[in-house]
């Protein structure tokens, strides 16, 4: 992309006689600007649709209408409406609070969730939808994700007050619990595909949805749901929602905070269900190709040119987000269920059942592999042949990875 | 300029600037937060010089975990006259003597090692990912990927298979945590049922 | 005596011990209560409810008006269960003036009293739900009673203080219609107890969070003076509909109903409802819980009784006495069985219309004070679980 844009930039120069190199700045720095609007965009608009949803799915179930009146049909303008509510109200902070800690707590906690998207990938194949394309992008999700406590810990301390301290001090024992199952959760399909990058995750299961890690083998389709599980956990939903326990810890970590900065905490929390939900989309659902691959079957793939690969990776990207939004109205469906757990029944949840769970589920779907490989579907289909002949490349030791598995390249003192 | 000097620049920037804060701060989460940005603009380095496994590493383990579970001892432990922290005179003069004399012995190193001069070449240069996981994690297994052209057969193995020592290593730190949360732990108490 | 506690907490991390205000503003103390704890990290050592918010002199008004003006100072009681103080003030004068309320009266009050328990129930059975996290019962239970609300309404014109039953019968008869509306309700409303016992009751994460959490056993039941579903979730068969004096127990005469209270290791099975999880110790919140749901159902059992009594009644409902009726010398003393337990009022009168004293003891009063001893080393999520499982209301204590 920034090389692209170096180029284009290259091209408007020379007409005034002008030249600028391929890795300039400039493009990247444009490169970056685009990638952080587009992303934020996302995030943004994906957090005002999930409030209103919030309500509106939260009304249905509990038997309301939800909002009707602002922006005519639904209240689909409620959202905004509220925003505005929010930018106008006074912005307060306690006279004990650490008062740099206090204003800074909010963007950490967005700053986070905002960052996992980078690596989020939204289309693959030839021309991958995504900010930076890295090789660990699942490593990097979870890594930049977990970070995303760090401003719930932060606001809890400097608000100076005892309930947000207990919102933080359930918060810090709840992501040590719930990060060691997800890990272990992520691993299986990185094992399965052999990566940890997220584009090729995805494009390991292109076709149909038989070709989904989530029906790979029995152990797969558990696995995703302790994940799912500990991705609830992990951004702070009911029943997870310690932090903010409202009838035991008034608001919890946000107790004392009041505008734009409590609606920052909201956004965050949004943001990481978003992201949650597409990384268990393109881990366990495929990703970018859908129940039915309709932009295989249209002809839209990069077989057929780049203009129709595009419009296909198009496709894609809509089937990646409509699988996020899913997901998230699993989220809030449930929220609106189930009473909240204890936070040593949290804990209990965390590292005595989906921990070993998942462990055992690892060890499974590895069995299941190395005796069933190449099979998908619970072990009732053969993988298609493009997806087996899909292999990672190192492309700068010009090293293919499937020659070293058959043994052409000659192995070390293993022991 | 070149982009991969100037992001270097802010990156080493922040990472300096926010440990000298950590180590000027009265206030014990303070330091702990001066410490996460610190740290997060070290692994900010390491994502520029195309090592993002490591810099995903440091992330997660000395950005997530470890200062997670710091701020968590410290607000759970802390006793107030520890959360606001005086240094007298005498030990800042000790810290700086020792400090300063680490911070030579780096410097000079650094500086001398013909390799790790500056080559003014961006790291990543492309937009296609620098596969870095999967050569480490197959060294472990014994394939030196990047010993393939060494003609020997034995240097090409390199020194190969690291898997055992490193389970042994891991294995060692988890008997040594679960030791250090035994040895933590103040007394047990049961509530005997009435 | 220590309660019994079920769950072994480690302490782990020794930590400094922090005093909490939980309350008066607060989002699961029911109102205006106050508790004061003291924590150490999570571990709650010590409970201290505070009291004296919501103090309206209620009894000091109570020697300042006629009995009859005084009905709608006692709607503001319990509010949630308005009909059933009404019931409670009105039994206890017409004791003192040795009145007797005819056959249809009798009837009307029984039927009005129970729907005022289902409605009362709802609200401890929602706002339970909403204490432990889970929004949505809330607003099922809320659902339903507005329907009863309506049908109060219907009835005397108020839907919170309704001031309806008075002292010498009601202020006016069931409108016409109005039998068969609340026929059609209880009809509607009777699977609609499966999906609260879906939401909560069996609920596995409800049953962690309140099974074996706040056990009382009887003895401290009654030794604390509690009453009505907290002593009959500790298992004490005990309920003033049956034990108590002849003038309150004579409104449910030819009723056929049965005390909701688990004996030997049973509960009442006429009464259909989701088997006890194993979980469960008797006494504990879910018992509480349970009793509560029980109890609706018997409830609704005891209005269809009392409309077939009614419609086949003779005569007049009972006409309220004269708003400045001379109550004759003396000193009376009576106990009722509201949805919260005991409610007791006692009057000294000195022959005037007015009395010379007017008393109330409040069973959420009694109820309250056994949280310090229940609350004692439990979790700070387990506070609002137990104080939720009492079901208080403020208005009550403080009067």
């Amino acid at each position: 992309m920034a090389k692209l844009l170096n180029q284009c930039l290259d091209w408007i120069a020379s007409w005034v006689g002008g030249s600028l190199p391929d890795d300039s700045l400039l493009g990247y720095v444009l490169a970056a600007l685009i990638y952080v609007a587009l992303l934020l965009g996302l995030v943004a608009t994906s957090a005002l649709i999930f409030i209103w949803l919030e309500r509106k799915v939260s009304g249905r179930i509990q038997d309301r209408l939800g909002p009707t009146r602002v922006g005519g049909k639904f209240g689909w303008l409620q959202t905004l409406a509220d925003g505005m509510k929010l930018l106008t109200k006074e912005d307060l902070v306690p006279g004990d609070a650490d008062k740099m800690l206090f204003r800074l707590a909010p963007y950490i906690s967005f700053c986070a969730s905002l960052a996992a998207f980078i690596a989020l990938p939204f289309a693959g194949r030839d021309f991958p939808f995504v900010a930076q394309h890295l090789n660990i992008a699942v490593f990097f999700v979870l890594a930049v994700m977990g970070l995303e406590v760090f401003g719930v810990i932060l606001a809890g301390y400097a608000s100076a007050s005892k309930w947000s301290l207990f919102g933080a001090m359930r918060e810090a024992a709840q992501v040590v619990s719930y990060e060691v199952p997800m890990g272990l959760c992520v691993v299986v399909p990185v094992m399965l595909a052999g990566s940890m990058d997220l584009v090729f995750l995805g494009d390991k299961q292109q076709g149909w949805f038989t070709n989904w890690y989530l029906f790979h083998d029995p152990f797969t389709f558990l696995v995703f749901w302790v994940y799912f599980t500990c991705g609830v956990a992990s951004v702070n939903r009911a029943p997870f929602d310690l932090a903010e326990a409202e009838s035991e810890l008034v608001a919890g970590f946000h107790t004392e905070y009041s505008g734009l900065r409590w609606s920052f905490f909201f956004m965050a929390e949004y943001g990481s269900m978003l992201a949650v939900s597409i990384l268990a989309a393109i881990l366990f659902l495929g990703g970018w190709n859908g129940p039915i691959p309709i932009a295989g079957l249209l002809g839209l793939t990069w077989e057929n040119g780049p203009v129709l690969g595009y419009l296909g990776n198009f496709l894609g990207m809509i089937n990646v987000i409509a699988k996020g939004f899913l997901l998230v109205t699993v989220m809030i469906w449930v929220r609106w269920t189930l009473p909240r757990l204890r936070i040593d029944q949290v804990m209990t949840t965390c590292l005595k059942y989906c921990t070993p769970l998942a462990a055992v589920m690892f060890v499974g779907a590895a069995l299941w592999h190395t005796t069933l490989p190449d099979r998908v579907f619970l072990g009732l289909l053969q993988a298609p042949e493009v997806n087996r002949r899909l292999t990672e490349r190192l492309p700068d030791h010009s090293l293919d990875v499937q020659a070293i598995e058959q043994g052409t390249i000659a192995q070390g003192d293993a022991l | 300029m070149n982009w991969s000097s100037l992001l270097f620049l802010l990156c080493s920037g922040f990472a300096g600037v926010f440990a000298i804060a950590v180590v000027l701060s009265n206030n014990i989460v303070r330091m702990a937060f001066y410490l996460v940005l610190s740290l997060a603009a070290t692994a900010g380095l390491f994502f520029l010089a195309g090592a993002d496994f490591v810099g995903a590493m440091q992330l997660m383990i000395y950005v997530g975990g470890t200062l997670v579970l710091l701020v968590f001892g410290v607000m759970l432990t802390a006793q107030s006259q520890f959360v606001s922290m005086r240094t007298s005179s005498g030990e800042l003069l000790t810290a700086l003597m020792l400090g300063g004399a680490l911070l030579f012995v780096l410097v000079f190193t650094a500086m001398n090692v013909p390799m790790w001069q500056p080559t003014n070449q961006p790291s990543v240069s492309e937009d296609t990912p620098v596969l870095t996981a999967t050569p480490i994690g197959m060294a472990l297994e014994g394939y030196r990927v990047d010993q393939l052209e060494q003609p020997n057969p034995s240097l090409r193995r390199g020194m190969s298979g690291y898997l055992f020592p490193f389970v042994i290593v891991s294995v060692h730190l988890l008997v040594v945590l679960v030791g250090a949360a035994y040895l933590a732990r103040a007394r047990r108490h049961h509530t005997e049922s009435a | 005596m220590s309660s019994a506690a079920t769950n072994v907490i480690e302490l782990d991390v020794r930590t400094d011990e922090m005093l909490v205000n939980m309350g008066p503003q607060h989002p699961s103390t029911h109102g205006v209560l106050r508790l004061v704890l003291r924590t150490d990290g999570e571990v709650v050592s010590e409970v201290m409810p505070h009291i004296g918010y919501l103090h309206r002199c209620a009894e000091k008004i109570g020697e300042n008006l006629t009995p009859r003006q005084y009905i709608p100072y006692t709607d503001r009681m319990d509010y949630l269960a308005g009909m059933n103080m009404n019931v409670g003030w009105a039994l206890t004068v017409e004791k003192l003036m040795g009145l007797e309320v005819p056959e249809k009266g009798r009837h009307l009050r029984v039927i009005i009293s129970e729907l005022g328990r289902i409605a009362s129930h709802l609200v401890g059975m929602g706002a339970y739900g909403l204490d432990l996290g889970s929004f949505s019962p809330f607003l099922y239970a809320f659902r339903e009673r507005e329907k009863i609300l309506d049908l109060f309404e219907e009835v005397c014109g108020a839907r919170l203080t309704y001031s309806y039953l008075t002292v010498g019968g009601a202020t006016a008869d069931f409108p016409p219609g109005w039998i068969d509306k609340c026929l059609a309700f209880l009809d509607q409303f009777v699977p609609v107890i499966d999906e609260y016992h879906t939401l909560l009751t069996t609920n596995s994460i409800f049953i962690r969070r309140t099974a074996g959490i706040g056990v009382m056993p009887g003895e401290m039941a009654i030794d604390y003076g509690c009453s009505g579903p907290v002593l009959r979730g500790s298992g004490v068969n005990w309920d003033l509909r049956r034990d108590g004096e002849p003038i309150y127990t004579s409104m449910y005469e030819g009723y056929d109903w049965e005390v909701v209270c688990q004996t030997n290791g049973q509960y009442p099975s006429v009464y259909t409802a989701p088997n006890v999880p194993t979980e469960a110790v008797l006494g504990d919140c879910w018992h509480r819980f349970y009793v509560r749901m029980l109890e609706v159902v018997q409830a609704i059992s005891l209005v269809r009784q009392g409309i077939e009594k009614y419609r086949t009644a003779e005569g007049d409902f009972g006409q309220p006495v004269k708003l400045t009726q001379k109550l004759p010398v003396g000193e009376t003393y009576l106990e009722t069985e509201c949805p919260r337990g005991q409610m007791g009022f006692g009057i000294v009168s000195d022959g005037s219309a007015i009395p010379w004293r007017a008393r109330a003891r409040s069973s959420s009063f009694a109820n309250l004070s056994v949280v310090p001893d229940l609350c004692q080393g439990c979790l700070i999520a387990d506070v609002p679980a137990i104080v939720g499982s009492l079901d208080l209301v403020m208005g009550e204590i403080d009067r």
